[in-house]
């Protein structure tokens, strides 16, 4: 850059994978310290956030990381978003393993990539794989891949990104011992590239008008998809007709656990079962809830079935166009689209979750104009927020052709 | 899937007695109509008598309700009496239904929901499965035909000058893009040179290639600088080595300039032709 502006400083590991994110969107040099300072065990960056700065290098191209001895401490400075080139192997598919040791599910990865990739020079194809992936939701609070799939990736309609969007699901796992690690294999294929995101006026949040859902069981019996889909049916059904639950069962995956008397021994990992549900409003919006078996068992599918209806069933509840879950990819791309003010109806529970807020200040830092919010109008105030966001209209630097 | 389906089941427990007084079955019919015949000379001797009919009740009873249990115990069916039931009238009927929630019947529209559902494309809720429209067929090819020329027309007009226009929106490109559009289309049937290939003295164009030179070095300087990617440069077209068309009338060889003819060294060569570095096969070929 001619242009060297001193580093942005942040601290603390809240708000981590997202801070990089716009980071790498806005190409301003970051300076995160204080990570974890104080813990005794685990100092310092996480396994999983080792990861995501592996997945960042391999997607962007002159990306600069240091990162301390105790790795408190990291100075990243971005490069430009590349994609994946055609030269790589396989194809041009990135291929990004996950450690054993990792407690996220791969949402956590695939939430940040998706917002990078519609301002990648190439198309990005990522594929997740490894003893660390967990395709499930996790206690963690990452989201299931189902939703990430039926929930999050539909949002990118409206921003005028569509085409050739895919997330396969290779293979299933649940977090396996201790909530450590799983075995699936998910690829990501995002073949969208804007120079910039459509403005969104979104303000009408409709009536539910139906609900889809995915029950997984992963190396446990089919039966268990059968009864949570049964509960949650029953709690639904008689308020919106049109629900359907589908089931997908598959065996457990094998992982390599050498021992020494048998190194080519394996073992299965990822038992588990979840549900996945995703309710559309007759405007397009979208509300998800997902709910899985906890990694320690002993909760029956009856349970998780109930909860990730009232999950659901809450969600819809806290209002506006938007759920909590999708609020930071909304608004994200919201400030990296055109130079004009676009609007966004969210309910009051949204907007103070304290995650939207930090949002707000990280953008704020990152040079976004401050939210314009207001009282919702009209027929369809409901108590909500209308947020008003400024593009920033730089968008997708691997595009300009100027 | 959901399951797999299992046997519906009902059970419903019905009331013994008989609705009302459907009164008589065929077999009891005989007995019955004996009893009448008795009573009624009963009732001419002496005082009408109240009518007591339950163990016809009765025994219509047992009847129902092997038909309605359809068990088997029918060689009991002279022993039991049934069950002894007092109220007759106000007794409501409660029916009980155990139906399998999950045996709710599934249409066949739930695959087609589950392959739009089930893709590893987002779902695209917006869109509606609609029948698929059939075209109308009553249209000639001649018709056809026409659209598909003018469309072929207009992708190849669109194709071509897709760089004259600003936004992709317009397809008839109005002001300057006209004009430059129609130039491009005159070119294309055969036009010698573009409207706007002005004839000027020759230092003035090399002052405005420079110049653009120039310009553009700068933008791709300052883009390399701030890190933005540009489009490659176009390769410059060289001017063909080709023959170049003369004037009619002129002169053939050399370069006419101030009432002289100059000849330059290549010129003397070409009029000498080769072969002049053996003497004597020179000497001799002339």
């Amino acid at each position: 850059m001619a242009t060297s502006q001193p580093p942005l400083r942040f601290t603390g590991h809240k708000n981590f994978v997202y801070r990089l994110v716009f980071a790498t969107l806005t190409g301003r040099t970051v300076h995160i310290s204080q990570i974890r300072p104080s813990s005794p065990i685990n100092p310092g960056l996480a396994p999983h956030e080792i990861s995501f700065l592996r997945l960042l290098e391999s997607v962007t191209n002159g990306s600069q990381l240091e990162i301390s001895y105790t790795g408190t401490v990291l100075v990243y400075k971005p490069g430009l978003i590349t994609g994946s080139s055609a030269g790589a192997s396989s194809g041009g598919v990135i291929r990004h393993e996950l450690p054993a040791g990792c407690n996220r599910g791969v949402s956590y990865y695939l939430l940040p990539l998706c917002l990078l990739a519609p301002f990648s020079k190439a198309p990005v194809k990522v594929l997740f794989t490894g003893p660390g992936v967990i395709t499930s939701s996790t206690p963690t609070g990452d989201m299931s891949v189902d939703s990430v799939r039926t929930a999050i990736l539909p949002l990118y309609n409206q921003f005028g990104i569509f085409n050739n969007i895919e997330l396969r699901v290779l293979r299933r796992s649940n977090p396996g011992f201790n909530g450590r690690g799983g075995g699936g294999e998910v690829q990501l294929v995002f073949g969208h590239q804007v120079r910039l995101p459509k403005t969104l006026h979104l303000m009408n949040p409709g009536k539910i008008k139906k609900i889809r859902g995915v029950a997984y069981a992963v190396g446990v019996s089919a039966s268990n998809n059968a009864r949570m889909i049964d509960i949650a049916r029953g709690i639904l059904n008689p308020l919106v007709p049109d629900t359907y639950v589908f089931s997908d069962v598959s065996s457990a995956p094998l992982v390599p656990a050498p021992e020494k008397s048998n190194p080519s021994a394996k073992k299965k990992i990822g038992l588990g079962f979840g549900l996945s549900l995703v309710a559309e409003s007759s405007t397009g919006c979208l509300f998800s809830a997902d709910v899985a078996s906890p990694p320690t068992g002993g909760q029956p599918p009856e349970d998780i079935g109930k909860q990730c209806a009232y999950q659901l069933l809450e969600t819809i509840s806290k209002g506006g166009c938007i759920a909590p879950a999708a609020a930071t990819t909304m608004l994200g791309l919201m400030t990296m689209g055109t130079e004009d003010v676009g609007r966004l109806q969210v309910g009051r529970d949204v907007i103070a979750d304290e995650g939207v807020i930090q949002l707000a200040r990280d953008l704020a830092k990152f040079g976004a104009p401050g939210w314009g919010l207001r009282e919702a109008a009209g027929e369809n105030e409901l108590g909500d927020v209308v947020i008003s966001v400024v593009g920033r209209g730089i968008g997708n630097v691997g595009r300009k052709v100027a | 899937m959901i399951g797999k389906r299992k046997r519906e089941t009902n059970i419903v427990s019905r009331s013994t007695t008989a609705k009302g007084d459907e009164a008589t079955t065929p077999a009891t019919n005989d007995t019955s109509s004996s009893h009448d015949i008795f009573r009624k000379f009963f009732e001419a001797q002496f005082q009408p008598l109240e009518v007591t009919d339950a163990h016809t009740t009765h025994h219509q009873g047992s009847k129902d309700g092997h038909v309605a249990d359809e068990s088997d115990e029918s060689e009991s069916e002279s022993d039991w009496t049934g069950i002894s039931e007092d109220a007759d009238g106000n007794n409501t009927v409660e029916v009980v239904e155990h139906r399998d929630s999950s045996a709710i019947a599934e249409e066949p529209m739930d695959k087609r929901v589950r392959k739009a559902f089930m893709t590893s494309k987002p779902p695209s809720f917006s869109v509606k499965l609609a029948p698929v429209k059939s075209s109308p067929t009553k249209d000639d090819d001649d018709g056809d035909d026409v659209a598909n020329l003018k469309n072929d027309l207009a992708l190849q007009r669109l194709l071509k000058e897709s760089h004259l226009l600003e936004s992709s929106s317009d397809l008839a490109p109005t002001g300057k893009n006209r004009l430059k559009a129609l130039d491009l289309r005159m070119q294309s049937l055969g036009a010698k040179s573009s409207l706007y290939h002005q004839n000027m003295p020759s230092s003035h164009r090399r002052g405005i290639k420079a110049k653009a030179e120039k310009k553009d070095d700068k933008r791709r300087r300052e883009a390399r600088e701030n890190g933005i990617i540009l489009e490659k440069p176009t390769p410059k077209s060289k001017p063909s080595v080709g023959r170049r068309e003369r004037g009619v009338g002129g002169p053939s060889i050399g370069k006419f300039a101030g009432g002289s003819l100059n000849l330059s060294k290549r010129d003397l060569s070409a009029i000498q032709g080769p072969g002049r570095s053996g003497k004597g096969k020179s000497k001799r070929r002339r």
